[in-house]
C-alpha cells in the first residue's frame, strides 16, 4: 500500500490524534507554566533554594522519558493522568530556568529606582520584572513545548491520548504490509505539530512582549 | 555650620551608622546632619567614602544599623518604609526608567501607587514634560529607548518630582552624561529648583559640580566622616583641613567663577537689534546710532542668529538674505549658568561676548570679558580684607 493512499484513508484519524496530541501537550504545559514560574521566581527571590529546585528540575530531564511516564500508572493508573503528570515534570526546567534568567537580566538600576519610589517587591514582580522578563521566560516555555510534544507520543505507552497510538500501532505490526506507513504517517503529524506550536510561539511572543522593548 | 532660626528643618540625621554583615568597620559612621527645607545639599567625596550609602540610608534602601532619621519633625527610621520613600523622589545616575512603560507612564509610577485619578495623573504628567522642556504631545508616549540621554535623565528626574514630594535624593544624576548635556541639565535643574524650592540631597565625586549645585556641601572622608559642611563659598575661601583643600585641588581661585550666575552681574542689554524681515536702510540706520560696532540678527522667535558689523550691511545688495551675512551668533549661555560657563563660551565666541539668553532661547543680552573682570575685582575685594589687616600689622612692626 501506498504512503498517499495511507495518508488519504486515514487523514480523520490524524487528525483525530492530532487534536489529542495538541490537548496533551496544553494541558501539561499549562500546568508545568503553572508550577515553573512560581518555583523561578521563588528560585531567584531565595537565592538559598536556587540550587535545589533547579538541580531538582534538572534531574527530571536525566530521568529516560519512557520510565517518567511509567512510574506514575501506580500512583494515577493507565490513561491521560500518567502521561500529564510525566510530561509536566519534564517541561519543568527550562521554564524554571528561564524564568530565573529573565528576572536575573533585569538591570539592577530598574530594581533600585523601583525600589526607591517605593514600589512593593511583588508590585515590582507583577509590573515590573514579569513584563521585563516576560520574553525569555516564553522562549523557555517554546522549548518546553518543543521537547514535550516529541515525548508526548510515548504517552501512547501508558495508555495515553495522541499520536503515539498510530505509531505504536504501526510498530507492533511491523512485517504486515504498509504497517511502516502508519509510524511514518503518525510521526510526520508529531512533526507538523511542533511546526504549529513553534509558530504559535513567534506570533504570542511578538504580540505579548511590550512595545518598549521589542 | 550655621543654623538660621527662622528656617524649617526638613531632614536631620542622628549618629546614623551603617556596619554590613561581615564587615568590622562600619560603612557609614556616626553620620550628623541637619537639613534645612529647600536647600540643596550636596555629599561630595572620593569613591568609597560612603558618600552614595549615605544617601540611601535616608530613604532606607539600606536599612541603618543605629541611629535616627528624622523627616519633617516625624522619627521615620521605623516607619513603613514603601510609603516612606514614596514621600521622597529619588534619582539615579543609570534613570532607571521602565523600558517597558511609556513615558507618561513611567512619570505616573508614584501617583499610580497613592490612588490619584486618572485625568490628575495625566494633567500632571503634561505638567511635569512641559517644566523639563518636552513637548507633552510629543513625547507622552514614547519609550525610554526612543530619547537622548539627556531627555531620559530629565525624565527621570520628573518622575521623581511627580507626586510632588518634598525631599528629591538625587544620586549622580548628571555623571554618566556628555559635558555639554551635563552643563545644560545642571542650569535647568537649577532653574526648576529656583521654581520648585524642593530640598536635595544629592550625591557627586565632582567637586566643580558640588561648588554649582550646592546651597550646602558636605565634604565627606573615609566611613562618612564629615570633613567640613559648609557654603560652597566658604568651602572654597576657608577649607576645613588639608583633605578638603586637596580635594577642591588646583585652582581654588578659578572654581570662584563657579559661584556667581550670569543673572547676578551687569549685562549690556543695548546691543542693537534686528531682524531680516527689515529693510537694509532702516538696520544701517540703527547700528550707526549705537555704540556698538556690531549689531544682532534675531529670528521671528526673537533668538539670536548671526552678529552682523556695519561692513556686512554696507556691501550687502538689497534683497540679500540677511540670514546670510556676518557670522553666526554662537556662545549662548542661561541667567543660571555660571561664570565659569560664560568665560568658557566667551573664549570660543564670534562676538567676543556670551550671549544670554532666556529658557526658550529669547535674546536677553550680552555679556562681555569686562563685566566678568569687574565680578572677579568684586570677589577679590570681599577677601582682600585679610590682606590689607596683615600689611597694616607689617607697617606696625617696622
Amino acid at each position: 500500500m501506498d504512503f498517499l493512499d495511507y495518508l488519504s484513508r486515514s487523514g480523520d484519524n490524524l487528525f483525530e490524534l492530532s487534536l489529542e496530541h495538541i490537548n496533551l501537550v496544553l494541558i501539561s504545559m499549562g500546568l508545568a507554566i503553572l508550577i515553573g514560574v512560581p518555583l523561578g521566581i521563588t528560585a531567584h527571590r531565595k537565592t538559598r533554594w536556587n540550587p535545589i529546585i533547579l538541580s531538582g528540575a534538572g534531574i527530571m530531564l536525566t530521568i529516560p522519558s519512557l520510565a517518567l511516564l511509567a512510574i506514575f500508572v501506580p500512583i494515577f493508573g493507565l490513561g491521560a493522568p500518567p502521561a500529564i503528570a510525566g510530561l509536566t515534570l519534564y517541561a519543568l526546567y527550562p521554564i524554571i530556568s528561564n524564568t530565573v534568567a529573565g528576572l536575573q537580566s533585569v538591570s539592577p538600576a530598574i530594581v533600585k529606582a523601583s525600589r526607591g519610589m517605593g514600589m512593593g517587591s511583588w508590585r515590582r514582580l507583577a509590573k515590573v520584572e514579569l513584563p521585563l522578563a516576560w520574553p525569555v521566560i516564553i522562549t523557555g516555555v517554546r522549548v518546553s513545548t518543543q521537547v514535550v510534544v516529541g515525548i508526548a507520543a510515548i504517552a501512547a505507552i501508558v495508555g495515553g491520548p495522541g499520536l503515539g497510538n498510530e505509531i505504536f500501532r504501526g510498530l507492533r505490526s511491523l512485517g504486515s504490509p504498509g504497517a511502516e506507513n502508519l509510524v511514518y504517517g503518525g510521526t510526520l503529524a508529531v512533526v507538523i505539530v511542533a511546526y504549529l506550536f513553534d509558530a504559535a510561539f513567534i506570533l504570542i511572543r511578538r504580540f505579548t512582549t511590550p512595545r518598549g522593548i521589542r | 555650620m550655621s543654623t538660621n532660626s527662622t528656617s524649617e528643618v526638613m531632614i536631620e540625621l542622628d549618629e546614623l551608622t551603617k556596619t554590613f554583615p561581615g564587615q568590622s568597620v562600619p560603612a557609614v559612621d556616626k553620620l550628623s546632619l541637619t537639613i534645612q527645607k529647600g536647600e540643596i545639599v550636596v555629599f561630595v567625596g572620593p569613591s568609597g567614602c560612603g558618600k552614595t550609602t549615605s544617601m540611601e540610608l535616608i530613604n532606607r534602601l539600606i536599612e541603618p544599623t543605629s541611629g535616627r532619621i528624622i523627616l519633617e519633625g516625624e522619627d521615620v527610621t521605623d516607619a513603613q518604609v514603601d510609603s516612606l520613600r514614596r514621600r521622597i523622589g529619588y534619582v539615579i545616575q543609570e534613570t532607571g526608567l521602565f523600558p517597558h512603560r511609556t513615558i507618561a507612564q513611567n512619570i505616573a509610577t508614584v501617583p499610580g501607587m497613592i490612588g490619584w485619578k486618572k485625568g490628575r495623573m495625566d494633567e500632571r504628567v503634561d505638567e511635569l514634560l512641559g517644566l523639563i522642556g518636552m513637548e507633552p504631545s510629543q513625547y507622552r508616549d514614547r519609550f525610554p529607548k526612543e530619547l537622548s540621554g539627556g531627555q531620559r535623565q530629565r525624565v527621570g528626574v520628573a518622575r521623581a518630582m511627580a507626586a510632588d514630594p518634598p525631599v528629591m535624593l538625587m544620586d549622580e544624576p548628571f555623571g554618566a552624561i556628555d559635558p555639554i548635556t551635563r552643563e545644560r541639565l545642571q542650569n535647568e535643574f537649577l532653574r526648576l529648583q529656583a521654581q520648585i524650592q524642593k530640598t536635595v540631597v544629592f550625591v557627586t565625586h565632582d567637586i566643580d559640580e558640588a561648588i554649582k549645585m550646592g546651597d550646602k556641601i558636605v565634604v565627606l572622608k573615609e566611613q562618612s566622616h564629615i570633613a567640613q559642611f559648609a557654603s560652597p563659598e566658604e568651602i572654597l575661601s576657608s577649607p576645613a583641613d588639608d583633605y578638603v583643600s586637596d580635594f577642591i585641588g588646583q585652582g581654588a581661585s578659578l572654581k570662584r567663577l563657579n559661584l556667581t550666575r550670569i543673572r547676578d552681574i551687569e549685562m549690556a542689554t543695548d546691543t542693537p537689534t534686528g531682524t531680516a524681515h527689515e529693510e537694509l536702510s532702516t538696520l544701517r540706520q540703527r547700528l550707526a546710532e549705537s555704540p556698538w560696532s556690531t549689531m544682532m540678527i534675531l529670528d521671528d522667535q526673537h533668538r539670536p542668529m548671526r552678529w552682523v558689523g556695519g561692513r556686512d550691511l554696507n556691501r550687502a545688495n538689497a534683497g540679500e538674505d540677511i540670514a546670510k551675512l556676518g557670522l553666526p551668533a554662537t556662545a549662548t549661555v542661561e541667567p543660571q549658568a555660571t561664570l565659569s560657563d560664560a568665560l568658557n563660551e566667551l573664549i570660543t565666541s564670534n562676538g567676543g561676548v556670551a550671549i544670554v539668553v532666556d529658557g526658550s532661547g529669547v535674546f536677553q543680552g550680552v555679556v562681555d570679558i569686562e563685566s566678568i573682570l569687574t565680578a572677579v575685582r568684586t570677589m577679590r575685594e570681599e577677601n582682600s580684607q585679610f590682606y590689607l589687616a596683615q600689611k597694616e600689622i607689617s607697617e606696625a612692626i617696622d
